[in-house]
């Protein structure tokens, strides 16, 4: 049987999809098909209903689908992750001039966009920022950051946004900013239309991002399919195949862009505004071998931002039930 | 038969049914099927950066969006955990009937519903957005099939009028020339006739 694999396009689904195209999948036996999918949304209802045998997944929004906080309740197993890090909260160019950091250091940036934030609450008109999904690591970032500024989310109105339309919106000022995956802060960048003020790494190093998510009857799938995606993510992490990577990502099947945007994030060399300076931070975006292992505490950070961000009451009567997502005993074999 | 033509509804049964759907012309027909749903004023969203104000000014009891919208990922946002929306959380059709939640996914359907709004009300909706969307998926598919045979058709009448003048064949031996070809090599007529028209093309 061939698997259908669902994926939002996005950098960091680099690893199955150069699982899938690269041949890595062929060799280990796993004959499957990438699905992208238009929406978060989309791809979980699919996931939960059985149209999709296995997808690059929002961890936090897994987890929600898993406790059937959000669509239809499926039980789900998450045996890898596949990817860490790869966002980055990008403002308007007038909301970095209002914010005026001393520096491009987080806690300055923090308290800056805090500062503003609660000014416009005040004035009635609070900042648009928007995420991806309610229930991703893009959300909880933001949360983090207004709150390393003294802040919180209660200042600002939170919105969703979809990636492609990110760097469009906040041109037309219909937000002031937003935390999304590579490469979209970079095309946003180089549209003119934003500055990258802090990146999620630094927000919340190597936090829970995303997980190869399978229905858990497609369990048994799950040992050759993570042998591929092993060696995917050991060919991923080579710097001699990023242009490679980088060129294939891009390309109008995935992400229809231009590469060399796609290459700054593979390669963690950012440029941080239109006119702005470039820097370089290696674990901008980590796709490495080392990055498939779920966290120990993936699960509990999770709860612990869902509660902090009012989507549950409280974490602990789920804390059994969510325990059951990872299984990265899958791995043996 | 528009709104207008029947009876005036109680207000407990009017209903506002956003519709959301990238495709305009999907869009109109589903519209158009959504009319005959007892109490209801439909309204089309255009899929655009200006949704949510439009929603939220609309506040519409029931969002019926397309699965190949990108602008689900909003939605819920605005219906689930934010209550930008003054009235409650919504949710995604009604998830106690795995039965219909597949066969609207299958269509391509997803829709979101102001909760409190009862069961009964609910179905008959979905039940017509569903058909709406098959009808709408067959006849594109009934569509570029058609677009396809026409395009063969050509082709074989350009490869007969080839070896006509080729050969001096009259139409039906040109014709049969190219049925007998395509039986012995296993291929299609039409595939033939490409090869033929192709060739021709070049030596002319």
């Amino acid at each position: 049987m061939r698997l259908q694999l669902g994926y939002v396009p996005l950098s960091d689904a680099a690893v199955l999809i150069a699982a899938v195209e690269c041949g890595f999948a062929a060799e280990e036996g796993v004959a499957a098909d990438l699905v992208p999918e238009p929406s978060w949304s989309t791809l979980r209802d699919k996931l939960a209903l059985g149209l999709l045998d296995g997808a690059h997944m929002l961890a936090p929004l897994a987890l929600a689908c898993h406790l059937g906080l959000s669509g239809p309740q499926a039980r789900l197993v998450a045996p890898a992750a596949l990817a860490r890090n790869g966002n980055a909260v990008t403002v308007s160019l007038p909301l970095w001039q209002a914010m005026a950091p001393a520096s491009d250091a987080l806690p300055e940036v923090a308290r800056a966009l805090a500062t503003v934030a609660r000014a416009r609450a005040r004035e009635g008109r609070p900042l648009t920022l928007a995420t991806v999904h309610p229930f991703s690591s893009h959300t909880y970032q933001v949360r983090r950051l207004l709150a390393l500024g003294g802040g919180g989310l209660d200042l600002v109105r939170l919105v969703v946004v979809p990636p492609p339309r990110t760097a469009d919106s906040l041109e037309r000022g219909e937000i002031d900013g937003f935390c999304v995956g590579a490469p979209w802060n970079s095309v946003a960048v180089a549209a003119g239309a934003g500055r990258i003020a802090a990146l999620g790494c630094e927000i919340a190093p190597d936090c829970p991002e995303k997980v190869l998510a399978l229905p858990v009857e497609m369990a048994a799938s799950a040992p050759p399919l993570l042998r591929a995606l092993r060696r995917a993510a050991r060919w991923c992490a080579e710097p001699e195949h990023w242009p490679d990577l980088a060129a294939r990502l891009a390309g109008a099947g995935h992400l229809g862009i231009d590469q060399d945007l796609v290459l700054r994030g593979l390669s963690g060399r950012l440029r941080l505004g239109p006119d702005g300076p470039e820097r370089a931070t290696p674990d901008y975006l980590r796709l490495g071998e080392e990055a498939l292992a779920p966290a120990p505490d993936a699960v509990d950070w999770m709860l612990a931002e869902m509660a902090a961000a009012g989507q549950i009451a409280a974490a602990e009567p789920l804390r059994a039930e969510a325990a059951t997502l990872y299984r990265p005993d899958l791995r043996a074999g | 038969m528009t709104s207008s033509d029947r009876p005036p509804v109680p207000p407990d049964q009017s209903l506002t049914i956003a519709v959301v759907d990238p495709s305009r012309a999907r869009a109109a027909v589903l519209e158009e099927g959504l009319r005959a749903v007892e109490g209801a004023r439909v309204v089309v969203i255009p899929d655009t950066a200006d949704l949510p104000e439009r929603l939220t000014a609309l506040a519409p009891d029931v969002v019926v969006i397309h699965l190949e919208s990108p602008s689900r990922d909003l939605l819920e946002q605005m219906f689930g955990v934010s209550r930008l929306v003054e009235r409650p959380v919504a949710m995604f059709v009604d998830r106690s009937d795995a039965a219909m939640m597949q066969a609207a996914v299958d269509a391509g359907i997803s829709a979101y519903i102001v909760d409190g709004l009862r069961a009964e009300r609910i179905k008959p909706i979905i039940d017509i957005a569903i058909l709406r969307f098959n009808a709408f998926a067959r006849l594109q598919r009934e569509l570029s099939e058609a677009r396809g045979e026409l395009a063969d058709r050509k082709l074989i009448e350009r490869a007969k009028g080839i070896l006509m003048t080729a050969k001096g064949l009259t139409e039906d031996e040109a014709y049969k020339q190219l049925r007998r070809k395509a039986m012995n090599e296993k291929r299609k007529i039409v595939d033939i006739a490409r090869a033929i028209v192709t060739a021709a093309d070049l030596l002319g």
